[in-house]
């Protein structure tokens, strides 16, 4: 509050800001102090503010990411404990080109997003059919293992551009590297009743059991009106009246589980090798 | 003083109402009312806002110089709205991010300004405080209404729980997807001020110019 | 002539002072449906005109009556066409087997019965929908109930997709009828026109009964896409590889709402509307030159990733509801441009938009509706440029 910080200015040196609170408000000495005051009482109180708050909101920022990952691979109860849920994930971070695990960086602190608009981590797309732009070399994902240590599912993060927006999401697969657990986008702004009909849980349900890829290893996980013809299980419906968004989510996700993405990193996965 | 601190609190709310008499404050007012629980949260942020800004303004009103007085004030608002933001940050972390930037946008809300400089600066502290709670319930009267409306029959729901069950959730409910995008707001406001005016005849303001009136022979 | 007499006898129930005095719009519609005001302007300025505003409003309606009749021929045929494969339910096909006439799509009477069945119910809800707002209005308000809700209505119906649902186009027209018009004080002061304001306020609110491929055939089952859309979404060379031809489109032979598919029938109204001088050709010639110039202009620059830069403008003429946009709305004279300068403006600025909303935004295929209105709310300003730089000409020349 201004006014009592100005009275321990008072008490401290009372003659001197006196006079100038004496003096006419127009006058320009006044002017000075007053603006030069106001100033400093003004960010003395907004800094303390955000410095106090910080850490609880960096909390948030990390407790809201956690959420997410822990709904897209099936584990989120409203009202369980995020932190301790969070636990049985195992966040490491990987090179996407060899498809091998890297400790370059520490994957509690990697900021993928930063990555990807520094040219020293990231590379700019020549192919870029999920419109993003730079892509990081390195990306943090998230393991979740069973009671016996063997790997249950993998949670990757992706995203690309839809109709108006970049969607941001995590996608979840079974540790064969193939079967599709889930699909969640945690930020975008497609149009509300069409394109935001990416949060609907019956279309995101719609995402559950399908593969992404055939035996011998071509990659087709589509999202389309119609089913192709090697079968439902590649096939994910387009959301009704969102022809824009919905093949701006086939392009991202056929592009992070293509070769610019996790393919190396999925190839792996199915040879059992992590 | 003219009015009474009870009136100074009361008569924003319908008879003195700043957006739909003033017309001040609708650009926050068509972003935020999607959902009637983000409009709630800006309708007590801004409520505060006013409210601490007026009180503080009004404080410092004797020694502010004419020449940079909007500045000040601007400085006083634009603090308290960082504070709000940090607060809504640290606390309320869901909703500040469907908020996104407009809680910093308080700070060019006309409402908080058009108080600061047509009450505070003439009014004792706590009337001015008064006034500006006021004011920034009168706002969020509105936003509520239009939240309600726009939520209600957009999504199908009211604070989150559904209400009328939609059709993409094996209900029967088609929601109105206009009412989610930001225009339905002005179509909304313009509707409520109708609605206002015909209840209080005193709020239609005299036409520009008279339609010429021959009688027939 | 016992019917003159009948209205004569219950005039003064109706009139100032009368039992029924509010209810004065209701029978003044009546009786001036019927018979000829005979009241005359009081005040000055007076003008001269045989056309009245009742004549206009009739002459526009008989203007739609080939669009009205392609549109119930192209519906049925369509509607047909598809039956053939996915099967006929539904109480349509129930009165259309009662009567023995059967779903034949080469039996041209067939096609207009099925059409009309599609029709009929639109244009009836529409007409008590909007009628009832109308007389509302003027009751309140007491104004007159006029013909131009005939028009409005009548466009209306024939710009929606023939399966949209009766209750959302009942909402439409209250929409368009209230916000579009009475909110400003009713025909005359409307500048959105209010058959486009309803069919906007549905494309926003119910976008999936709205647009798509599955709904322009009213048949369960069947997906047929637009002209528009094939080209909005393969490219418009796509638009032979699915067997639609230019001829089909200008015909109207084609996927698309009620009333707009045919070319030939709009141009037929326009030619009509031109000829009783109710529509200005200069409107006409702005819309069709801006159109012209600006997709021959993207044609030139050419587009490797958009395929609608290479749309030319004959088949931007005859897809979506550019033909009849530029034959019942764009020559709407209350929310046109007044002057003759202006109305060349406002056309042009109507026919960029159209190519630039088809072509350039991703979102909205469809370009024909939100261009008008786009040039409706631009149309005073025009205006006022207008005769701005008219009263500076003067003020040069006579100082």
């Amino acid at each position: 509050m201004p006014e009592d910080t100005g009275q321990t200015e008072k008490t401290r040196n009372k003659g001197f800001v006196r006079r100038f609170l004496d003096l006419p408000a127009d006058s320009v000495p006044k002017t000075v102090f007053v603006a030069v005051s106001l100033c400093l009482v003004a960010s003395m109180i907004v800094s303390a503010a955000a410095v106090t708050l910080r850490p609880l909101q960096a909390v948030n920022a990390l407790k809201d990411k956690q959420i997410n990952i822990l709904q897209v691979a099936g584990r989120y109860e409203p009202g369980t404990n995020v932190a301790e849920a969070f636990k049985v994930f195992e966040p490491r971070v990987l090179e996407l080109a060899t498809g091998e695990f890297t400790d370059a960086f520490d994957p509690a602190t990697f900021d993928d997003l930063a990555a990807a608009s520094d040219p020293e981590t990231s590379i700019a797309l020549e192919n870029d059919p999920a419109s993003i732009g730079r892509q990081s070399k390195f990306v943090t994902v998230y393991l979740l293992r069973k009671d016996d240590g063997s790997l249950d599912k993998v949670i990757l993060p992706l995203h690309g551009y839809g109709l108006w927006s970049t969607l941001y999401g995590f996608i979840s697969l079974e540790a064969n590297g193939n079967d599709i657990y889930g699909l969640q986008f945690y930020q975008h702004a497609e149009t509300p009743g069409l394109g935001a009909e990416v949060d609907n849980p019956r279309w995101k349900a719609l995402w559950n059991g399908k593969k992404l890829a055939d035996d011998s290893g071509n990659l087709l996980i589509t999202v389309a009106k119609t089913a192709p013809p090697e079968g439902p299980e590649y096939h994910v419906d387009a959301l009704a009246g969102a022809t824009l968004t919905s093949v701006g989510v086939d392009n991202l996700v056929r592009f992070w589980m293509g070769e610019a993405g996790y393919a190396p990193f999925l190839a792996k996965l199915q040879a059992g090798e992590i | 003083m003219a009015q009474t601190r009870r009136q100074m609190l009361v008569d924003p709310l319908v008879d003195n109402n700043p957006i739909t008499l003033q017309v001040l404050g609708i650009c926050s007012a068509l972003a935020v009312t999607s959902s009637l629980q983000v409009s709630f949260v800006m309708a007590i942020a801004v409520t505060l806002v006013t409210g601490f800004s007026s009180m503080f303004i009004s404080m410092l009103r004797n020694h502010i110089p004419g020449s940079i007085r909007i500045i000040v004030q601007m400085v006083i608002i634009a603090s308290l709205v960082i504070i709000v933001d940090q607060v809504l940050k640290a606390y309320a972390f869901e909703i500040s991010k469907t908020l996104s930037v407009f809680v910093g946008l308080i700070i060019t809300n006309c409402i908080v300004m058009g108080r600061a400089e047509a009450f505070a600066m003439k009014n004792p502290p706590v009337a001015s405080f008064i006034d500006g709670v006021g004011n920034g319930l009168g706002y969020g009267l509105i936003l509520m209404l239009v939240g309600f409306i726009r939520e209600l029959f957009g999504a199908g729901s009211l604070f989150g729980f559904n209400i009328l069950q939609t059709v993409n959730n094996g209900g029967w409910y088609v929601p109105n997807g206009m009412l989610l995008l930001p225009p339905s707001a002005f179509f909304i406001i313009g509707l409520l001020i109708w609605a206002f005016r015909t209840w209080k005849p005193e709020q239609v303001e005299e036409p520009e110019y008279k339609i010429q009136v021959v009688d027939a022979h | 002539m016992g019917l003159r007499n009948f209205f004569d006898r219950i005039e003064p129930l109706f009139v100032k002072g009368g039992k029924y005095e509010k209810l004065f719009p209701v029978y003044e519609m009546v009786e001036s449906f019927l018979y000829t005001p005979k009241t005359v302007t009081t005040a000055a300025p007076h003008a001269r005109s045989y056309i009245d505003m009742k004549r206009i409003m009739t002459y526009v309606v008989i203007a739609t009556i080939p669009c009205i009749l392609v549109g119930l021929y192209n519906i049925g045929f369509q509607a047909n066409h598809a039956i053939a494969t996915y099967g006929a339910s539904g109480w349509r096909a129930w009165i259309i087997e009662a009567l023995g006439i059967g779903f034949n799509p080469a039996n041209p009477f067939a096609n207009f019965v099925h059409g009309l069945l599609y029709f009929l119910p639109i244009y009836i809800t529409t007409l008590v929908a909007g009628g009832i707002c109308e007389v509302v209005f003027a009751t309140v308000r007491g104004h007159e109930v006029n013909e131009g809700f005939l028009v409005t209505s009548m466009l209306y119906a024939l710009i929606l997709p023939p399966s949209a649902p009766l209750w959302q186009v009942a909402l439409g027209i209250v929409f368009g009828v209230v916000i579009g018009k009475e909110v400003f004080g009713g025909t005359g002061k409307n500048f959105l026109n209010p058959a486009l304001t309803g069919r906007a306020f549905l494309y926003f609110a119910y976008p999936a009964q709205m647009s798509g491929d599955t709904i322009w055939t009213p048949v369960d089952g069947f997906s047929g896409a637009t002209a528009l859309s094939v080209s909005a979404s393969d490219g418009y060379a796509q638009l032979a590889a699915q067997g639609m031809t230019w001829m089909d489109s200008f015909l109207g032979i084609i996927q698309g709402s009620i009333g707009e598919t045919s070319t030939l029938a709009c141009l037929i109204g326009l030619a009509f509307l031109l000829v009783t001088k109710i529509a200005n050709w200069r409107l006409v010639v702005g819309c069709l030159a801006g159109m012209i110039a600006f997709s021959t202009l993207l044609n030139l620059i050419g587009s490797d990733t958009n395929p609608m830069f290479a749309m030319p403008w004959y088949w931007h003429l005859v897809v979506g509801g550019y033909a009849f946009g530029l034959a019942f709305m764009v020559t709407e004279p209350v929310s046109a441009s007044h002057t003759n300068m202006g109305r060349y403006i406002y056309g042009a600025l109507i026919g960029f938009m159209v190519v630039m909303i088809r072509v350039i935004n991703p979102a909205f295929p469809e370009g024909m509706m939100l261009a008008i209105l786009f040039g409706n709310v631009f149309a005073p300003l025009i205006d006022y440029f207008v005769v701005q730089a008219n009263i500076k000409r003067r003020a040069k020349r006579n100082a």
